[in-house]
């Protein structure tokens, strides 16, 4: 009995050991992967183009999947029915940072995410030739992007119309140009009326984070401010605008008719929307065609867009 | 006094009664409009569609699925680690593994969510194939999650025995794994039983872990490495951008779910009294 | 018999490992079955250290004195005010809560009539609360204290919500302790001519103290980690709450949006490592206390 406990204990033990070391080195050799995807890259044809593509794809109402598939055609609108299209294989995941894992994680994938959120862990493609930045973005040149719109209800003041005052000026644009996303104005110097009091500012997390920003530079020159952010969502924020309980609703996408009858909106930004693949990917230029029939599932592996 | 004590004890009933009169007052306006077996029987789940179809029977057969799985991955493996614990583990080597499973039942599922997704899903992908966002890896991480529960609640219940049982096979020449698999077991059928009940309920509710790993594409899937989208994936994926019919389907599949975990908690007290009248 | 007796008794009863062998030989499945549950013992381990080796590995590097400055901005994304909120949000919880659950377990203890029909629903409802999955809560919530009530995303509508939820918790445990206080202390109590509300406050309620106090715990174990039912109610900004009607971030949610925005991943896993050590601190003090109530006894 004591001889089986003991040897038991050992064995345990050197399996705890061993689970430990597996930990250890499976944390490292992530990482180590993660570099070495680069180096790889530079041989071409370590890529399988015979796979076929993980498709990633964002919730139903997402105002980033709206725009998406307006733009690319995969929506398809006929009179009064609008039928979105994209292939039932599709993995759908509710943020950004889901879509880049998966990408980032697997060869095959393919995925689209706002372009200040891009960085370099995942590959964007070039769309008809041009290159997603926001300059192409500007002049108009890349053709997947969306407005961001603020939106409230009747006449601004204090410090809502503060605020607004600063988005819209030279300092504020040189925030939102500072975080990837593309200008709407050009904006004279901001001079701030220095009015106190709070107010709050909710909706898209699209939106939010160049919002966040936004404030905390707004808040740097009128310190008597008070701004709140809530991150929820597009409709919600819209909501919340309608209903009185934010000053200033955020929206990722143009407003519904509903909404665009009860607020004032205004375009505070233009995001592009980067289409990524997987830095191994060896693809680097896809037509909005292309993307489309990925995305409707009619094309299913890579060797069929890349030539 | 009583009367205060009274009042506080009758809070969870009013509690449980909140609770359905919201859901059920947002929800089933909804399931009446959409129609109950379009409801719960369309395979079509297209909410922003002109005109929109609400069907979440993928949905159901996606939980359904995912409860199995975790199920046939958590709970052998928890019971026989709790035969472990009670039976077989040497003290110094329990001190360490119990609050392990404790610390495990206290992380966030969120928590479990990145893990799956940095690690169980390159692993599947790598290994069996398809995108690994799928039933398996759901069901992997949802079989380890269920694990503390189910650990816990068995080893209380085969401890609970009553040594003499044991000593008692002993004694008339069973070996000792057989006496704790033909005594000790039987014995504590329904404490085992109730922990896989509570498993079931943890595994059917979870949330924030599923929806990072199991790809949540609206289809009933035909092999293991395909994704699936569970009930409780529906609501908190779409929850945010919705609104009008759409919010209220998403509450009325809340209903549904609600309606699930009412039938687990009652067929779980069906299993308590039937063994109290037993033993 | 004393106990050198009994321990050579015990000796000659012992199996020595060349007997269990033989044992074995003549019995395979006993061993296949005893193999199978080290095994599966070893499994279950090895899942769970991987687990937690690997988040220490992914989280500890990126625990920067950044990550705890008092205020948060979107360069530093301190956890300190999702900390303090989540501190603020669990008292707020057991103010609401313990009355409650107290309540309840000392009329299901001490004044409820065995067999009573209502104590058996009454149960029922609390274990049916019990199994009722997060997210419903959070729908639950946002329909019935931020909609129908108009209190808006705020910490006191997160905090309603969460005490229905820890509400069984906290009276399961307490009445199990309560229970647990032996008749006699009761009868004393009477013998010595209190009323039945001076021995419960008094006698029945002091002794039981430490299984209460354990129960809070596991009640605020549970709303440390919540997520699902706190995003629809509590909602998620990012400052520290100035009142029961602002809106804040728990540390849970606040991992939840680090990780979701996707420009803060590994801030991420710093969170992730101190939700595991409230945690197991949290772990640690129950079992603590768990440990006097036995010792006492």
């Amino acid at each position: 009995m004591k001889k089986t406990s003991k040897v038991l204990t050992l064995a345990v033990a050197a399996l705890m050991a061993v689970s430990a070391f597996a930990g250890c080195g499976n944390g490292g050799s992530s990482s180590a992967s993660g570099e070495s995807s680069g180096s790889s890259q530079a041989q071409a044809g370590s890529f399988d183009t015979s796979k076929e593509i993980t498709v990633v794809t964002r919730e139903q109402g997402s105002g980033t999947r709206d725009a998406f598939v307006e733009l690319t055609g995969v929506l398809v609108e006929d009179g009064d029915t609008k039928t979105d299209n994209t292939t039932a294989s599709a993995v759908t995941v509710n943020g950004t940072e889901a879509v880049i894992t998966n990408v980032k994680g697997n060869d095959a994938a393919i995925g689209y995410i706002s372009l200040g959120s891009l960085n370099d862990t995942v590959k964007a493609v070039d769309i008809d030739g041009v290159e997603v930045t926001a300059d192409n973005v500007k002049s108009g040149e890349y053709k997947i992007s969306r407005p961001f719109n603020i939106a409230y209800k009747g006449e601004l003041e204090g410090v809502a119309k503060d605020f607004v005052d600063f988005i819209m000026s030279a300092d504020g644009q040189a925030v939102v140009a500072e975080e990837g996303y593309v200008t709407v104005t050009e904006g004279e110097v901001f001079k701030s009326a220095n009015p106190s009091g709070k107010i709050s500012v909710a909706g898209s997390s699209s939106v939010s984070p160049v919002m966040e920003k936004l404030i905390e530079a707004y808040k740097a020159i009128n310190s008597g401010a008070d701004i709140e952010l809530q991150t929820t969502d597009s409709s919600a924020g819209m909501t919340a605008a309608m209903e009185g309980t934010c000053e200033i609703g955020m929206a990722s996408r143009e407003l519904k008719d509903e909404e665009a009858s009860a607020l004032e909106s205004m375009t505070i930004a233009n995001d592009g929307i980067a289409v990524i693949v997987n830095t191994n990917n060896t693809v680097e230029d896809l037509t909005l065609d292309q993307v489309k029939s990925i995305y409707t599932g009619e094309t299913t592996v890579w060797s069929d867009v890349i030539k | 006094m009583q009367g205060v004590f009274f009042l506080t004890a009758i809070t969870s009933i009013a509690a449980v009664a909140l609770i359905c009169i919201f859901l059920f007052y947002n929800g089933v306006p909804a399931i009446a409009e959409i129609g109950f077996f379009d409801f719960v029987g369309g395979q079509q789940w297209a909410p922003t569609n002109q005109p929109p179809s609400y069907g979440i029977f993928c949905m159901i057969v996606g939980s359904i699925y995912v409860t199995a799985g975790a199920i046939i991955i958590g709970v052998p493996i928890g019971i026989l680690t709790a035969v472990f614990l009670a039976r077989f583990c040497p003290a110094p080597l329990y001190k360490i593994i119990k609050p392990a499973t404790e610390l495990l039942a206290g992380i966030p599922s969120i928590v479990y969510g990145f893990f799956g997704l940095m690690v169980v899903v390159p692993f599947i992908r790598d290994t069996f194939g398809g995108n690994g966002s799928s039933l398996l890896a759901a069901s992997v991480v949802l079989g380890i999650m269920i694990l503390p529960t189910i650990i816990g609640v068995s080893e209380s219940a085969i401890r609970a025995v009553p040594e003499p049982y044991y000593e008692g096979s002993l004694a008339l020449g069973a070996t000792r794994e057989r006496s704790v698999f033909r005594v000790m077991l039987p014995a504590s059928k329904s404490g085992i039983l109730a922990g896989v009940v509570l498993g079931i309920g943890r595994a059917i509710g979870e949330t924030m872990a599923v929806i990072l790993i199991a790809g949540n594409q609206v289809q009933i899937p035909t092999s293991l490495t395909e994704g699936v989208r569970t009930l409780t994936a529906n609501i908190v994926l779409e929850m945010g951008y919705s609104t009008g019919l759409h919010r209220q389907a998403l509450i009325a599949t809340g209903v549904v779910l609600f309606v699930f975990i009412l039938l687990i908690t009652l067929s779980m007290q069906a299993i308590k009294s039937r063994s109290e009248k037993n033993g | 018999m004393d106990d050198k007796e009994i321990k050579e008794i015990a000796a000659i009863n012992k199996i020595t490992f060349a007997q269990r062998m033989r044992e074995y030989k003549r019995k395979p499945l006993s061993l296949v079955m005893f193999i199978l549950v080290v095994l599966a013992a070893a499994l279950s381990v090895l899942a769970l250290v991987f687990l937690i080796v690997y988040i220490l590995v992914m989280g500890v590097p990126n625990l920067t004195p950044d990550l705890f400055a008092w205020e948060y901005n979107s360069d530093n994304v301190s956890c300190m005010p999702a900390i303090i909120n989540t501190v603020v949000i669990t008292l707020l919880t057991l103010v609401i809560a313990v009355p409650f659950g107290i309540g309840a377990a000392i009329y299901l203890s001490e004044y409820a009539k065995r067999g009573n029909k209502l104590v058996k629903v009454i149960r029922t409802m609390a274990e049916t609360l019990s199994g009722i999955p997060s997210i419903v809560y959070g729908l639950f919530g946002m329909l019935c204290f931020v909609t129908a009530f108009s209190w808006g995303y705020s910490i006191l509508a997160g905090a309603f919500t969460l005490a229905i939820m820890v509400l069984p918790t906290i009276m399961r445990t307490t009445e199990e302790a309560l229970i647990a206080v032996p008749d006699s202390y009761r009868e004393g109590s009477f013998g010595l001519g209190a009323g039945k509300l001076r021995t419960v406050v008094k006698t029945v309620l002091p002794s039981a103290m430490p299984g209460i106090l354990a129960g809070v715990i596991l009640a605020i174990g549970r709303i440390v980690g919540e997520t699902a039912a706190l995003i629809y109610t509590a909602g998620s900004t990012t400052g520290l709450v100035d009142g029961v009607m602002d809106s804040g971030r728990t540390l849970a949610i606040h991992m939840y949006m680090l990780a979701n925005e996707g420009l803060h991943t590994n801030q991420a896993w710093g969170t992730a490592v101190v939700l595991l050590v409230l945690v197991l601190g949290i772990n640690t003090l129950s079992s603590f206390i768990a440990k006097k109530l036995s010792s006492k006894k």
